[in-house]
């Protein structure tokens, strides 16, 4: 007696190839998402950074120690948009909107507790929080949701 | 056969010739011409301490502000290829083994002690080794005239040669010195009616003088040497840069304009940078003053 296995084959096929496209496709998305959030971590960092080098001249000439600019905050999310934009195509809302959504803040005295954060700053501080909403349309294959929303931090002082 | 073969030998042992080739031992029979001896190699003393001086001395700086006179030495940023070590540090009118040792000698304060200071002896390197050539004396000393109250300055400038140790520290530090320039005025003080002189730096044109200032890494910074008579502002006639540590600098003397500094590097831990400058009123233009501010160098960081 002879046995034909082929049509096993064929139904493990049928039943496995559904699967790996699952996997393979929640791997490539999540990939991509986690380069996006390297870039809106780094457009973040980069514009507290430029905030912090905005200095209150006027009271370094008077006192001789660095202190915030009254507009550091602004400067901040000026920048967070601006660096954003590289990777607007990939964002579910303007690098503006996002970046006049985010929590800024800017604490010019220090030491300082961050009331949002509960971090204690030892120096004159910018602190970025943003929600930022990513495109993810294969999820969307998947009946997840087609935005996926990254929260993102950032702080930075002269040190 | 065996005719043949023997012809053939024949053959060879009459064309064959003299190879005229040397045999490269056939000399080894000769008596062979006696070796210098070779010395074993001596052991490399270095010097307890050494170091390699990138800071030269350049002259000793008598400075008058007000009532306190300072006594410094200036050096300029220079390698000349020489070493150096530390071998006495004194305190105000202690004596050294090392007094009259030093080719620039050793001052002494208004009322006859000798300074306090660092002598160094300065070495150079030779195939037998290091050979000591001289011995210098950094001055570092202040006396107040009123109250006759000597006492031992603050630590050594950070352009001491002590600084040549943190690698790096005073790189490309620019020119900053004129040794050609006159000697301090160590005349005696001003009359009492003349106004009391003091001077300081500021970061504006009519800002106030500061101790201390914070600066942003890599940020040009305008350092404004300024002059008082009795409180009040007065003219400067010029200014000198006498010792600093940034990587660059607009100049190193001016008169109206300020001395632009910007610093790329980081000090090390625990290290404070100053500039020093000397300043001549119009008001007294024979009397040199003193300023000195303490520059904080920072750089934006992120926090985790």
């Amino acid at each position: 007696m002879r046995y034909d296995d082929g049509g096993t084959a064929a139904v493990t096929t049928l039943v496995m190839l559904p699967l790996l496209l699952i996997v393979l496709v929640g791997v490539l998305e999540l990939g991509a998402l986690r380069a996006i959030v390297y870039r809106a971590t780094a457009a973040a960092d980069l514009a507290t950074i430029v905030a912090v080098s905005d200095q209150d001249q006027a009271e370094l000439t008077r006192t001789g120690i660095l202190r915030l600019a009254p507009d550091a905050a602004d400067v901040a999310r000026d920048y967070f948009a601006r660096n954003l934009s590289a990777t607007a195509p990939a964002l579910a809302a303007s690098p503006h909107e996002i970046a006049e959504t985010a929590d800024v803040a800017s604490f010019p005295s220090a030491p300082t507790v961050d009331p949002r954060t509960g971090a204690t700053y030892d120096r004159p501080t910018v602190r970025l929080i943003a929600s930022v909403p990513v495109k993810t349309p294969a999820f969307a294959l998947l009946l997840l949701p087609a935005v996926t929303t990254l929260t993102i931090r950032s702080a930075s002082s002269p040190r | 056969m065996k005719k043949r073969v023997a012809t053939l030998a024949v053959l060879l042992a009459l064309l064959s010739a003299e190879a005229f080739a040397r045999e490269p031992v056939e000399d080894d029979w000769l008596p062979q011409p006696p070796l210098d001896p070779v010395l074993d190699p001596v052991a490399f003393v270095v010097p307890d301490g050494l170091y390699y001086v990138t800071d030269t001395y350049v002259d000793d700086v008598v400075a008058t502000s007000g009532a306190t006179t300072t006594y410094s030495t200036t050096t300029i940023h220079e390698s000349t290829g020489t070493y150096a070590r530390v071998i006495d540090t004194v305190g105000t009118g202690a004596s050294s083994g090392f007094d009259g040792l030093a080719f620039n000698g050793r001052g002494a304060l208004t009322d006859g002690r000798a300074l306090a200071g660092t002598y160094y002896q300065n070495f150079v390197l030779t195939p037998d080794g290091y050979v000591p050539v001289s011995i210098v004396f950094f001055q570092d000393d202040s006396e107040t005239r009123r109250h006759q109250v000597a006492s031992s300055a603050s630590p050594a400038p950070a352009v001491s040669p002590v600084s040549a140790n943190v690698p790096g520290a005073l790189a490309a530090a620019p020119q900053i010195f004129d040794a050609s320039s006159p000697p301090f005025s160590t005349e005696n003080p001003t009359a009492p009616a003349s106004p009391t002189l003091r001077a300081g730096i500021a970061l504006a044109p009519d800002g106030p003088t500061l101790a201390s200032a914070e600066v942003l890494r890599g940020r040009l910074t305008n350092f404004w040497p300024r002059a008082f008579a009795d409180d009040r502002p007065v003219a400067i006639r010029s200014w000198r840069l006498i010792s600093a540590q940034p990587d660059h600098v607009s100049a190193s003397s001016g008169s109206v304009e300020p001395l632009a500094a910007e610093w790329i590097q980081m000090p090390a831990p625990g290290v404070t940078w100053s500039l020093q400058v000397e300043i001549v009123t119009e008001l007294a233009p024979l009397e040199r003053l003193a300023a000195q501010i303490t520059v904080t160098v920072r750089s934006p960081a992120l926090i985790d």
